[in-house]
């Protein structure tokens, strides 16, 4: 058996480089609406009210107790199926789908939105109570106080993590493929099996991933530096 | 301006304010003494509703309090100073003086600056300006902390321990402050632990002991003649 790597890297590499832009806007969308949703829930979970607080812990536990995979292809094909069953007992007729990428973008950014809410909730709470209460006392609202004053100290710590959120956003991207978004993974997979070009296929695969985990992992590593330099 | 009816507060099961009545009038320097845990923090914070009591009724000017719609305008006029300072790290010394004019009262950026720039002279900080809090020592950053509730030209000014948090030989700064305020007619309640300071610029001491006001009345009255057992029992340890 004799190795291909330069056929398949002709063939093959353009289309990754389609599949490349397509890694990133699912990762700019997803992670957008994840921090939007990191960001809410752990304010709703800092709430005085009751109700707001348990809500939000059973929707916490009902998303991380699901493997991402599953929640993408839940979004997939049986929300749109629930959809329109929903509309039949209404007596409606409808066929909504969902776009395979905006079902990827909604399943990375729910799913991630949920652990980034634990750290954002984490580093709201690491900031001195008294932060809050000298802004109240100058006469600043509750949620003035908290996004003027406590969330920028906090953000010091959220930045670094939620850098390693997005490295592990980039890569969780090859999921995408089983709910048919033209991704690298699944690019790569129809090339490898109408050429057989196995092994030469998924190395460029895998040195696709790395060009672009390598330098943003490096890239969220100097922001964290320059952080704590001050 | 304040005057309080048998204010009540309670932490669960904690009785920490029990039936307190009292009044402070404007112009007053009312000094409030007292053991650790005898309920003097929430006593105050009570004041500018930074706790909100179980039961009682506080009137303000002249008007009763309601927590749900008086808190901000009240603490815009009612400024406080906390014993750790609070002053905001990311800003620096200008700015935390100048940030809540120029936000609340939508003050001007150069009319802010120029009030901020006064009060640091008056606490003797005018070089400190451009200095970020964590390079002050604790009496300079509770100097700029005075600075920075005067810069909201309260009505009244409340500190809960402005000392406590410094080393010995630099109270004395802040003390200073506090006395000049005092001489300029600010209206002041002050929880605190230097007896020289209450005993020399309190118009008024009240002790409090678990939960009660047990004894009030002019320095002289307190310090050198005290009716009550505890309030003798106190003394007689800090002093
Ligand atoms: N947020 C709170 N929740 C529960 N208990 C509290 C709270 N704040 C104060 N307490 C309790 O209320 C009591 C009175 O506390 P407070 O801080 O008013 O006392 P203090 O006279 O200021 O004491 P110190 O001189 O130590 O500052 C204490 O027993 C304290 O544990
Ligand atoms: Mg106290």
């Amino acid at each position: 058996m004799t190795l291909h790597f330069a056929k398949a890297a002709e063939l093959l590499i353009p289309s990754l480089f389609h599949g490349f832009g397509v890694v990133i806007q699912a990762t700019v969308l997803g992670f957008l609406l994840a921090t939007i949703l990191g960001m809410i829930i752990a304010i709703g979970r800092l709430s005085t009210i009751k109700i707001v607080r348990g809500i939000l812990y059973l929707y916490l536990e009902l998303i991380r107790g699901t493997p991402l995979l599953v929640q993408l292809v839940y979004i997939y094909y049986v929300v749109p199926l629930l959809l329109n069953l929903i509309a039949s007992m209404f007596g409606f007729k409808t066929n909504i789908q969902i776009a395979s990428v905006t079902a990827g973008i909604l399943g990375l950014g729910i799913n991630y939105g949920c652990y980034m809410s634990e750290v954002v909730r984490a580093a709201i709470l690491s900031i001195d109570k008294g932060q809050t209460e000298a802004a109240l006392v100058l006469g600043f609202g509750k949620y003035e106080a908290l996004f003027r004053i406590v969330m920028p100290q906090a953000l010091r710590s959220i930045i670094p993590s939620l850098g390693n959120y997005l490295v592990m956003m980039v890569k969780d991207t090859s999921l995408l493929a089983y709910v048919a978004v033209n991704e690298l993974l699944l690019r790569t997979q129809n090339f490898a099996s109408q050429t057989f070009l196995t092994i030469e296929s998924y190395t460029f695969l895998a040195i696709a991933y790395l060009v672009i985990s390598i330098p943003l992992s490096y890239f969220v590593k100097f922001i964290e530096y320059r952080l704590k330099d001050k | 301006m304040f005057r309080l009816v048998n204010l009540e507060k309670k932490f669960g099961n904690l009785e920490v304010l029990k039936s307190i009545s009292m009044f402070i009038d404007y112009g007053e320097v009312v000094c409030i003494i007292g053991p650790s845990g005898s309920g003097k923090s929430t006593f105050l914070r009570c004041l500018n509703l930074l706790e909100i009591p179980t039961s009682g009724r506080i009137y303000y000017s002249g008007a009763i309090l309601d927590p749900d719609l008086d808190c901000k305008k009240l603490r815009r006029e009612v400024g406080m100073v906390f014993q750790k300072f609070n002053l905001f790290p990311m800003f620096n010394v200008l700015k935390n003086i100048t940030y809540a004019p120029m936000r609340i009262n939508k003050m001007k950026e150069e009319d802010a600056k120029e009030l901020a720039m006064d009060l640091l002279a008056k606490v003797g900080l005018a070089d400190k300006a451009n200095e970020y809090p964590s390079k002050l020592s604790g009496g300079q950053q509770q100097r700029v902390a005075i600075a920075r509730a005067l810069a909201m030209k309260p009505k009244m000014l409340l500190f809960d321990e402005p000392t406590s948090a410094l080393d010995p030989e630099l109270v004395g700064d802040v003390l200073e402050v506090m006395k000049q305020l005092a001489t300029e007619g600010m209206t002041m309640a002050v929880v605190t632990h230097e007896m020289g300071f209450a005993r020399e610029v309190a118009d008024r001491v009240i002790f409090m002991d678990k939960g009660y006001i047990v004894e009030e009345g002019t320095p002289e009255k307190i310090f050198s003649n005290p009716e009550n057992q505890r309030t003798k029992e106190f003394l007689a340890r800090v002093i």
